[in-house]
């Protein structure tokens, strides 16, 4: 520990931390449009310099480290005049469609350039055309409005190990590409939408479905049903200014409605029967010599990032679709069968916390008969845009429920929705499958939390399951080089592409952070603690479907409409 | 339809791409009659019904691939058209066709942007193909 002097008071800091880091624990604020915590410091911005005793010129906070003794003025007028010129740098050749962006009410230059009272234009800068990425099926790149603070590479490299754009030309023709320049559908992209989550600006956006999703309400002949994704309930109020956590799937349930959706289901009951089917195949696996560890196939960022980067492991993944792709199938067969609706007539859409959902839904190997399972994936924050939009207040809504048949969940299928909650469900039922009994306790705490990386042991029937759970692809690929290299004490891997889940997943509000991310969590929780039916085999719909329709667990007719399989992706580029 | 029996008319004014487009339809298949422009597709349509259309949008006009599609659609309503264009990239103008009011101008079934999988590409070909 040492002691430094900021703004003319005495602080605290750690020998070998940054500035910047000592002054945030001290509770003084200086702005940063490039730190990202936990990462590589890149001093891109400057925008956090400070003025230090000693130095002729200012220093970048975030990538200082503190020394004894340092005097070290925060707020000073030069420090201050400093950050406004670099704002109004930054602005001299940024678009002014602000009226038009999709961040302009969340922006943080714009915030910045608020607080520190721009109103004018000083600096008149050169607009280049740069053209708009729209070829992915999940996100659009819009390059005019890139400050190149590079949080998005250091996200895709470093978070997620997939370094699908970088940082090319040199000098003021220095921007951020795909390789080769050739658009992210090209590229090794996963789709996952993580960029979007740090991007201060309009830079980066999802491939919106809006239009699409009113389309198909305003038309008369379509037969509009949405399903929801086991996070949403527990993220879109906070687009409405709730609390971070807050439950609020009644609402949101007679929110749909009042948009005009035909039938509202719930993504919870397909993930109880992705379990069924999950589960099976696990015990399957175990039994008769199958490919171990299996991992699990609900996240679609990671398939294809295994397709691209470890395709020897394509047999480890299990061969059950999403819950979103499940539910999507059922729709457009049993449920169309029973209805007596054409499903070619029938609009799907699915609202999923995740951008990769929509590159998901985009596969070929889901849709029948040229009839794609899922129409359009809307992520939670084009719901909340299309629930504004239609005028609906959402905080003064009477709760309602799902609709029959599929809107009966267990908490296990609720789960889903976090870290870890895969495999906590999927344990549950596979311990009843192979024993016969509950878990003497449903609650596997090693795998709670939002550590990266989590593991245990689980004895059933004498037979110890190592299991793995594991958030951000980059955590997921130290563990399949473990893998690669014979390690074999593990049985069943739970990856989920976003750090923490789906919680914190790509199609989320902008403003997730840790702390949101810790109060949803925590509601799944209680709500996994709160209810009483907490298995996905218990669930009273999901054994009816089996006896009315599917026969048992990995029949004929699931494999059918349930399971998919995955091939070795060519990346392009 | 069997595919190996199809014929596509692929338009484009970049050379590269309407070689990288009819090779990809070729590898899979298709036969492809190529044109460089609207007026050489034009000339084309005078003499030959292809089975289906690909089109781009932007070449001696504007709105060339939009004309086409009308033309097309006119000589034969049961060919079916694909759009793919850069406009959006372009021009920030986003075109699409999930409206009946877009439907009832873009004469096309399927409109794509620029920069496409082969595997996407060939999937729209196949389920408009049927």
């Amino acid at each position: 520990m040492l002691t430094i002097e900021v703004n003319n008071k005495e602080i605290n800091a750690h020998q070998g931390e940054t500035i910047f880091s000592a002054l945030k624990r001290a509770g003084i604020r200086v702005p940063t449009l490039c730190h990202m915590e936990g990462l590589t410091p890149s001093g891109a911005c400057r925008i956090c310099s400070v003025e230090v005793d000693g130095f002729h010129n200012l220093i970048p906070s975030c990538s200082y480290p503190v020394s004894a003794g340092m005097k070290i003025k925060t707020h000073s007028p030069r420090a201050i005049a400093a950050r406004k010129t670099i704002i109004e740098l930054l602005l001299a050749n940024h678009p002014d469609d602000c009226l038009y962006c999709e961040r302009n009410d969340n922006c943080e230059l714009s915030r910045l350039a608020v607080e520190y009272g721009i109103r004018e234009r000083r600096f008149k800068g050169q607009r280049v055309h740069k053209d708009l990425d729209v070829s992915s099926p999940s996100l659009v790149r819009d390059p005019e409005k890139c400050i190149l603070c590079g949080k998005c590479v250091r996200m895709c490299e470093e978070i997620q190990g997939v370094a699908a754009i970088d940082f090319i030309g040199r000098g003021s023709h220095s921007r951020i590409a795909t390789a080769f320049d050739r658009g992210l559908n090209l590229s090794s992209c996963i789709n996952c939408g993580q960029c979007i989550m740090v991007c201060p600006t309009g830079a980066l956006r999802e491939q919106s479905h809006i239009k699409r999703v009113i389309d198909a309400l305003n038309d008369p002949d379509k037969f509009v049903i949405v399903q929801h994704a086991p996070s949403i309930s527990v993220t879109i109020a906070e687009e409405f200014d709730a609390d971070p956590g807050k439950d609020a799937v009644g609402a949101m349930t007679t929110a749909l409605r009042r948009l005009g959706f035909d039938r509202v289901f719930d993504t919870s009951f397909s993930a109880d029967l992705t379990i069924m089917e999950e589960a099976s195949e696990l015990v399957h696996r175990i039994q008769n010599g199958g490919v171990l560890p299996m991992m699990t196939s609900c996240s679609p960022g990671w398939v294809k990032y295994v397709e691209q980067f470890h395709p020897s492991l394509l047999a480890n993944i299990s061969s059950c679709k999403s819950p979103q792709m499940m539910l999507g199938a059922l729709i457009k067969s049993f449920y169309a069968e029973t209805q007596g609706i054409d499903p070619q007539k029938i609009y799907s859409v699915a609202i999923m916390p995740c951008t990769a959902k929509k590159f998901e839904a985009d596969r070929p190997e889901m849709s029948r008969n040229g009839i794609p399972d899922i129409d359009a994936v809307l992520t939670t924050r084009e719901l909340a845009r299309l629930i504004k939009q239609y005028g609906v207040d959402l905080k003064n809504l009477e709760p309602d429920g799902a609709d029959n048949p599929f809107g009966t969940r267990s908490s296990a299928g609720k789960l889903f929705g976090g870290s870890g909650g895969v495999m906590e469900a999927a344990l549950r039922t596979a311990h009843y499958m192979i024993t016969g009994k509950e878990m003497n306790d449903l609650k596997v705490s090693p795998l709670r939390g939002l550590d990266g990386i989590k593991e245990t042991k689980i004895s059933i029937n004498g037979l110890d399951v190592g299991v793995a759970v594991v958030s951000g692809l980059g955590n997921a690929g130290k563990l399949m080089e473990q893998i690669k290299a014979g390690r074999n004490d593990l049985h069943f891997i739970e990856v989920m592409t976003c750090p923490g889940g789906c919680i914190a997943g790509g199609g989320q509000p902008i403003k997730t952070n840790p702390d949101r991310i810790k109060a949803r969590l925590k509601t799944l929780y209680k709500l996994d603690s709160q209810e009483t039916l907490r298995s996905s085999h218990q669930n009273p719909d999901i054994k009816r479907l089996y006896s009315e329709y599917l026969g048992k667990p990995l029949s004929h007719k699931s494999h059918e409409l349930l399971h998919t399989h995955y091939t070795e992706r060519d990346i392009l580029l | 339809m069997s595919q190996d029996k199809a014929t596509i008319l692929v338009v484009d004014d970049d050379i590269d791409i309407l070689e990288q487009t009819c090779t990809i339809l070729q590898g899979a298949g298709y036969k492809t009659i190529a044109a460089d422009g609207e007026a050489e597709a034009k000339e084309i349509l005078n003499n030959q019904r292809p089975d289906l259309a690909i089109l781009d949008l932007m070449m001696e006009h504007m709105d060339s691939g939009f004309i086409l599609s009308h033309l097309i659609k006119k000589m034969d309503p049961s060919i079916p058209v694909i759009i793919i264009s850069a406009v959006t990239s372009q021009t920030g103008l986003h075109f699409d066709i999930s409206g009946q009011g877009e439907r009832s101008w873009i004469k096309a079934d399927a409109f794509m942007a620029k920069g496409n999988r082969p595997e996407q590409l060939l999937g729209e070909v196949e389920r408009l193909l049927g």
